[in-house]
């Protein structure tokens, strides 16, 4: 396949470290760092719809060693993660290339490789009483009324088993601390969580922030229709501030991070990498 | 900034059904007439619109038409 001689080069002639892709294990693909000593492993690479946030293992490589050069596949979604992430200072742009792959779908193309052309289907009971997968944030403004939209929000909420399933795929949420686990806010240790206020908390975090790349909705157990939520609250911040997360090359004017909160961005230095180098 | 991100947190309240909780007005501390109208005012409308809903138990449930618990 094409793409994988292009992967080849680009580990042969030493432009990447590492290119993190899918491999095929067993029958399922899973998440793979390819690099030129395992290099026979490239015939197992493989492009699907499968997705999962290759951005945030990059950034995990990359906290430990910033000068690793990361070969990433690419999907648009993929894209404007990796832009979000290079204007938070979380990635370099000049240490990261990307291999493109299919995304939309069009007659003039053999296939697309993206899950999230099928978008994922509300049950009856669910359209009853919780939020439609698939409704548009405005239609749901439009439809139901103050207490029914907090009614059918809390169903949602309630369903929440605390996993935090959707921060840890989301390939933009990098704080050094997470809000979601800070004791004044979320208690440690118990369930059920305390809503809607954990969900708030990550929607406000989600704000100026969310590429709405749809991983966190998959990964949920509970079917919470959190891309929905995420995308109400960026289209808040595309109302009030005028500001498209993964767009743009400048930082959102809208952030719980910065100024004096402590919840800064995990910084890319020199003493940093020098304190990780043992491990 | 601060009026911006005010603006956030109500529509993201009203977007999950909690509109009209929330209010911002700047006062100066030689306005005591402004600051007594205000929180007044505020304090009918929040008594009008009755209490917090999160504290009614079939809404904090989320059951609204089957009534499970």
């Amino acid at each position: 396949m094409d793409t994988i001689k292009q992967i080849e080069q680009l580990i042969l002639q030493n432009k990447v470290d590492i290119f993190l892709g899918y491999k095929d294990l067993d029958g399922h693909l899973i998440p793979h760092g390819f690099t030129k000593e395992n290099l026979d492993e490239l015939k197992d690479l493989q492009i699907s719809d499968n997705r999962y946030s290759l951005e945030k293992v990059a950034t995990h490589l990359t906290e430990k060693n910033p000068d690793i050069k990361i070969g990433i596949i690419a999907r648009d979604c993929n894209k404007r993660a990796l832009n979000l992430l290079y204007t938070w200072n979380q990635l370099n742009p000049e240490n990261i290339e990307t291999i493109d792959v299919n995304c939309c779908p069009s007659p003039l193309k053999s296939h697309s490789d993206c899950s999230y052309l099928e978008p994922r289907q509300s049950g009856e009971f669910k359209k009853e009483n919780g939020v439609d997968y698939n409704i548009e944030p405005e239609a749901f403004m439009g439809k139901f009324d103050n207490n029914e939209r907090l009614t059918r929000w809390m169903y949602e909420f309630n369903k929440c088993i605390k996993c935090y399933g959707c921060r840890n795929i989301c390939p933009v949420c990098f704080c050094k601390e997470c809000s979601l686990e800070h004791p004044n806010l979320v208690e440690p240790g118990t369930l059920p969580v305390e809503v809607p206020i954990f969900h708030l908390i990550r929607a406000a975090h989600m704000a100026g922030r969310c590429i709405d790349c749809g991983l966190c909705e998959e990964a949920c157990p509970a079917h919470i229709p959190l891309r929905l939520l995420y995308r109400e609250v960026n289209e808040i911040v595309s109302n009030v501030f005028d500001y498209k997360p993964g767009c743009s090359d400048e930082k959102s004017p809208f952030s719980v991070l910065g100024g004096d909160v402590v919840l800064e961005p995990k910084p890319m230095d020199f003493k940093y990498k020098e304190k990780n180098n043992g491990l | 900034m601060t009026v911006k991100r005010i603006a956030f947190v109500q529509e993201l309240l009203k977007f999950i059904g909690l509109e009209g909780r929330l209010h911002l007005e700047w006062i100066s501390s030689a306005e005591a007439q402004k600051f007594v109208e205000v929180v007044t005012n505020f304090t009918e409308k929040i008594r009008a619109m009755g209490p917090n809903p999160l504290g009614i138990e079939t809404v904090a449930n989320g059951a609204m038409k089957y009534g499970h618990n």
